[in-house]
């Protein structure tokens, strides 16, 4: 698979194509702009870069300022920071993770464990690039890179998402082939999230030229099919009360 | 489309349910997780899930040359760096039969006792966090800044210092550094009487941290629980004190022991600590100036270095509790076996699991932040 094909291309579709009418496009640079300015920031700490963060969070260096705030869930979070090496374990929740947040959405890579990596190359326990597995929009390098390093980071990525330049996450469904290839010779044929990723990005008009390939064709072979969830309570065999009317 | 681990399972009707407490939870300490069976408020059993942090350490440091593991070990636990590049370099010295000349062991016990106000100053931010009170963590991080910003000065890294090698430090102390070492002690000292009327006085932290987590000192010693949490349980031991190292033996200093074995004696514990470690910090900025003498033993090429046979087990008190290295040389120059006797795996497997079964939902993350279990340690 390594071929100059799979190498990921950012494709840069400014919100100001000039084609379309001129107020769509006014709308699209505000929206982008106020989408830069506050960012929710999901609070798991994958590695040890997460120790960093704290007093980048707090009154020290103080991210709030920015617009940048911890959020705890997946579904309400933009950015999926990414704290250092990831194990394999770890790797599916952040998949997981990642494909149950909201586009827009921005992973950033912090350490250098995640650009190559980092001190654990010859480990037998950690995934490597994290490129392979998800878009990364930024990287941080160091190990750590000081919260003055993180802060420079994320504001680079709030001007790339003003500029409209930031739009990885498209990539995951315009080439999920890719994505799910990496994913599956790590954690096996049989790998599968339960989001239906093809299924979103035909919904939202992402499909693009890989998205459909060999690993998507294995993973419509192994996977169970969705059934609609029937919560079942067993009411007859609770413990309930004696005085409560069956 | 679900993977194997979201199957849905047929349990037998229950009143209980399955709730999975990390990884990614803000109250769970780092990258771990627990599966908590609960009954409407209270726990019934608990189950540990690690290895989100496993990065095989022990098979890592066998494939590279001793000098490369001093980079390696202070990324098993990442608030407390110093003991483990300290415990590791007197693993070596053993070995090779290196002496460290007395300023280096000064040098040595000032980032040692700096490391664990550090870490102790986290953790009350974090166990004032888990009760719901967040000004403590926003202190406790801010004041934690001016000892990573001594650490930088000294070392040029904020949390990996890699400034202990086999043989002594690896450069001397900076100009005026006893000066602003003193200064930040004296600052903290003035923080300590605001902490405890925030903190260790407040209503709502006694009330919240009394009689959460007991354990009472047979469990302690049973399970393997070292440190803070095993003197919070009456029990009076400390290696600094009763194997002493370095040169722990020339420093006055007490050890600080409470009875009761719950969530709040064992904040208490490292309260009490911190104070200790500022006093042992004192008499060290005091002794500094008049211990002379080279602060590095020579040792031999480093990367063709190769250590006698034999076995070696060496211990420090990390502020997490005893950490112990056990290395193993076949005449090579890389290790033939480490082991890491960590604290934090017992801490947070077998006594989490066991103290938070019949605690109450909202107490299960205070018990783990007051056991000050460290993830990257547990799994290694």
């Amino acid at each position: 698979m390594s071929t100059l094909k799979n190498i990921p291309v950012v494709s840069h579709e400014k919100p100001s194509g000039g084609t379309g009418n001129l107020l769509a496009n006014v709308f699209d640079e505000l929206m982008a702009f106020c989408r830069s300015r506050s960012l929710f920031m999901l609070h798991y700490c994958t590695g040890c870069g997460a120790i960093e963060l704290p007093p980048a969070m707090t009154s020290r260096f103080d991210m709030e300022r920015l617009g940048i705030q911890p959020m705890v869930t997946p579904r309400q979070a933009d950015i999926l920071l990414v704290t250092g090496y990831v194990s394999t374990k770890t790797l599916k929740r952040i998949i997981l993770t990642y494909e149950q947040m909201n586009s827009p959405k921005y992973v950033i890579g912090i350490c250098s464990c995640t650009v190559n990596g980092g001190m654990y190359w010859q480990s037998y326990a950690t995934a490597k690039k994290l490129n392979d597995y998800l878009p990364v929009d930024m990287y941080i390098a160091g190990c750590m890179p000081r919260p003055e390093a993180v802060i420079h980071g994320l504001r680079e990525l709030m001007e790339n998402i003003k500029k409209g330049e930031s739009d990885n996450w498209r990539d995951y469904y315009r080439r999920y082939d890719h994505y799910l290839g990496n994913q599956q010779r790590l954690f096996g044929e049989n790998w599968q999230t339960p989001t239906d990723i093809i299924g979103e990005a035909r919904h939202y008009d992402l499909m693009g030229p890989e998205t459909l390939g060999p690993h998507t064709a294995l993973l419509e072979q192994h996977q169970t099919p969705l059934k609609p969830f029937e919560m079942t309570l067993g009411l007859a065999d609770l413990p309930v009360r004696k005085d409560e009317p069956r | 489309m679900r993977p194997e681990n979201y199957q849905s399972v047929n349990h037998p009707p229950s009143n209980e349910f399955e709730l999975f407490f990390g990884p990614n939870h803000p109250g769970i300490e780092g990258n771990y997780a627990l599966k908590v069976r609960v009954n409407g408020d209270e726990v019934t059993s608990a189950r540990a899930d690690g290895g989100y942090l496993h990065r095989g350490f022990e098979k890592l440091m066998e494939g590279r040359l001793w000098i490369q593991n001093i980079a390696l070990v202070p990324r098993i636990c990442v608030p407390d760096p110093v003991p483990m590049e300290v415990c590791y370099s007197l693993a070596i010295e053993e070995l090779g039969g290196i002496e460290v000349p007395e300023r280096a062991q000064w040098i040595r016990v000032m980032q040692l006792e700096l490391s664990r106000i550090a870490a102790h100053l986290f953790t009350f931010g974090g166990h004032a966090a888990t009760t719901g009170m967040y000004t403590p963590m926003f202190w406790g991080i801010a004041d934690r800044d001016l000892i990573l910003d001594l650490f930088e000065e000294l070392s040029g890294g904020r949390v990996y210092h890699i400034f202990n090698i086999p043989g002594g430090v690896r450069r001397d102390l900076p100009p005026g550094y006893l000066d602003r070492v003193s200064k930040t002690l004296d600052y903290i000292e003035s923080r300590l009487p605001d902490y405890d009327n925030l903190l260790f006085t407040n209503k709502v932290f006694v009330h919240r941290a009394t009689g959460v987590g007991v354990l009472n000192q047979e469990q302690a010693l049973e399970w393997a629980v070292t440190g803070p949490n095993l003197r919070a349980t009456g029990l009076d031991f400390d290696v600094r004190r009763d194997d002493p190292y370095l040169v722990y033996d020339q420093i006055e200093f007490d050890v600080p022991v409470e009875q009761a074995g719950d969530a709040w004696a064992r904040a208490l514990v490292r309260r009490s600590e911190l104070k200790e470690s500022l006093r042992i910090l004192r008499q060290v900025v005091a002794k500094l100036p008049s211990v002379g003498g080279p602060i590095r033993a020579p040792i031999p090429n480093p990367l063709a270095w190769n250590l006698p046979a034999g076995d070696v087990y060496t211990r420090v008190e990390s502020s997490k509790g005893e950490l112990a290295y056990y290395v193993v040389s076949n005449g090579g120059d890389k290790p033939y076996r480490v082991h890491v006797r960590g604290p934090s795996a017992m801490h947070a497997v077998q006594v989490l699991e066991n103290l938070v079964t019949g605690a109450r939902i909202e107490d299960v993350a205070q018990i783990m932040f007051s056991l000050d279990a460290c993830p990257p340690e547990v799994d290694r």
